[in-house]
């Protein structure tokens, strides 16, 4: 159940579509990546990444420390940005997990 | 709010498990890795670049970089960076192992040296150097034995010789192991490898952790399936180990001997051992925990994670409770059959749906390269049980394995 007013999720997914056509995309796309605002609800912020950070080993870095910690910086009202990608389905990660 | 600095190789498994558990214990984490991450520049408080071949400059780096952003603590995830934590806490006086144990316990032929000299049980050893005739160094060690590299990990490059003609093979195939471009070695692992008895019996994983010198079990896998070579492939843990109390007790104690005549006295423990007649043998002991995702069958007290209590012990903080849930839990690191190319995965949906069976994480993608051992480094996927038994949970692992279809080109 969402407890903000949809004004209020309208104006985040703008602040944060704008964020992320403006830095965060032209950034990921030097590894071949992108990233899709999926919504935004109480809050929360659901992102899905592709290209060369679906299943990339590096793509929890890049999404807390990299594009949760931009988002909450630039939009302090921001909680939480979850990923909601399949990342199993990744088929050209820029960097492929292994033993460790 | 405490600031957390976890040094993450980006292609380790260990990423998202930590993350999460840093997320949960709301800190301020700080990422670090070998490579820039594509966000770095917007993100300079949280995302730092390491030079992870030389912990001397790592920690010269972080020592500027955390003058404006003071370190609670760093936590390594792997064998590498366990000692790049531990070169970085020292230099910033934070809770960490010396430097020097956790050397000794990344390269297998210090680690022999430190147990022998303790009187610790392990196998024969002797180091040989790569540039020597092997059929020469051949005639110096009792067979059946194994050759192994002296810093790979996962069973990389581990090969048993029963003869002559076998050992000068495996030779030849590890020297070639150690000049491929993504092992990387250096030094000392990149000259020798280790020659050492093979050790007959059962073989267990126990994950520890040290606090304080005092090594604490959280949990004894058995690997049920045989490991007699030629290759060492893990494939199944089971927890609780299924041995006898007295012989699990003795584990723990042969461990906790290994850490001390290494000197390690904090943080995480992995260790393999062999068990026969004679009683518990080490194999290995690493400053680090569990590879791949396998850490995923563990909950401790209220369904914390390893990796919350890894990161817990390493701030200060207080943890709870050390008791792994009782029910019985396992993994299976799905095996690569052959090279080749991962072309499609089938069968997932019935693995998945098997009486038992948790997740079915497949983290090879199609497309990819496919190495098996003893050169390989990757698995297919992970396989997670829980049951009420650990026969049942061996029993659910293989037949959701025997569901999944690799089709490999």
């Amino acid at each position: 159940m969402t407890t903000e007013t949809p004004d209020k999720n309208a104006d985040l997914r703008t602040k944060v579509q704008d964020l992320i056509e403006t830095m965060i995309n032209p950034a990921v796309a030097a590894h071949g990546g992108f990233v899709e605002l999926i919504d935004v609800q109480d809050n929360r912020v659901y992102l899905q990444m592709g290209g060369g950070c679906q299943g990339c080993g590096a793509a929890d870095i890049t999404l807390k420390a990299g594009i949760e910690r931009l988002l909450k910086e630039e939009i302090p009202e921001i909680a939480e940005v979850l990923d909601t990608t399949d990342h199993a389905s990744g088929a050209n990660p820029y960097y492929t997990p292994g033993k460790m | 709010m405490a600031r957390l600095l976890l040094l993450l190789p980006t292609t380790t498994y260990r990423t998202e498990d930590f993350v999460e558990a840093a997320h949960k214990l709301g800190v301020d984490l700080v990422c670090g890795s070998e490579r820039p991450n594509t966000m770095e520049d917007l993100a300079p408080d949280s995302l730092v670049t390491l030079p992870f071949a030389d912990p001397e400059a790592a920690a010269t780096r972080v020592a500027e970089w955390s003058r404006q952003r003071p370190l609670d603590a760093v936590v390594g995830v792997d064998d590498l960076t366990a000692s790049l934590a531990a070169a970085i806490a020292e230099r910033l006086e934070l809770r960490t192992n010396p430097v020097a144990a956790v050397t000794a316990a990344r390269n297998k032929h210090e680690m022999r040296q430190c147990l022998a000299a303790a009187g610790v049980p392990e196998p024969r050893f002797r180091r040989i150097a790569l540039d020597e005739d092997p059929f020469q160094a051949a005639r110096g060690v009792a067979f059946p034995c194994v050759l192994k590299p002296l810093a790979l990990s996962a069973s990389r490059g581990v090969i048993r010789a029963n003869n002559v003609d076998q050992f000068m093979a495996a030779f030849r195939r590890i020297a070639a192991l150690l000049r491929r471009r993504d092992v990387e070695a250096s030094g000392d692992a990149a000259r020798y490898l280790l020659a050492e008895q093979y050790i007959p019996g059962l073989e267990v994983a126990l994950e520890g952790l040290l606090m304080g010198g005092t090594l604490h079990t959280l949990a004894i896998f058995d690997k049920p399936d045989p490991l007699e070579g030629p290759f060492f492939e893990e494939t199944i843990y089971v927890t609780p180990s299924r041995l006898p109390t007295g012989i699990l007790a003795r584990i723990t104690s042969v461990t906790a001997a290994a850490c001390t005549a290494l000197g390690l006295s904090e943080g995480p423990v992995h260790a393999e051992l062999r068990v026969n007649d004679d009683g518990p043998w080490v194999i290995e002991v690493a400053a680090r925990s569990i590879g791949g995702l396998c850490s995923r069958t563990l909950r401790f007290g209220t369904g914390v994670s390893l990796e919350e209590l890894i990161l817990r012990h390493a701030l200060g903080w207080p943890i709870d409770s050390l008791d792994r849930e009782r029910r019985p839990a396992g993994v299976m690191m799905i095996p690569i059959p052959r090279g080749g190319h991962l072309q499609a995965v089938r069968g997932r949906e019935r693995a998945a749906a098997v009486a038992g069976v948790e997740e079915v994480a497949l983290t090879a993608h199609v497309g990819q390269e496919l190495v098996p051992l003893p050169e390989g480094w990757q698995y297919l996927g992970f396989i997670f049980a829980r049951a009420d038994t650990p026969d049942a949970v061996e029993k659910a692992l293989r037949e959701a394995h025997a569901h999944l279809r690799f089709d490999i080109a």
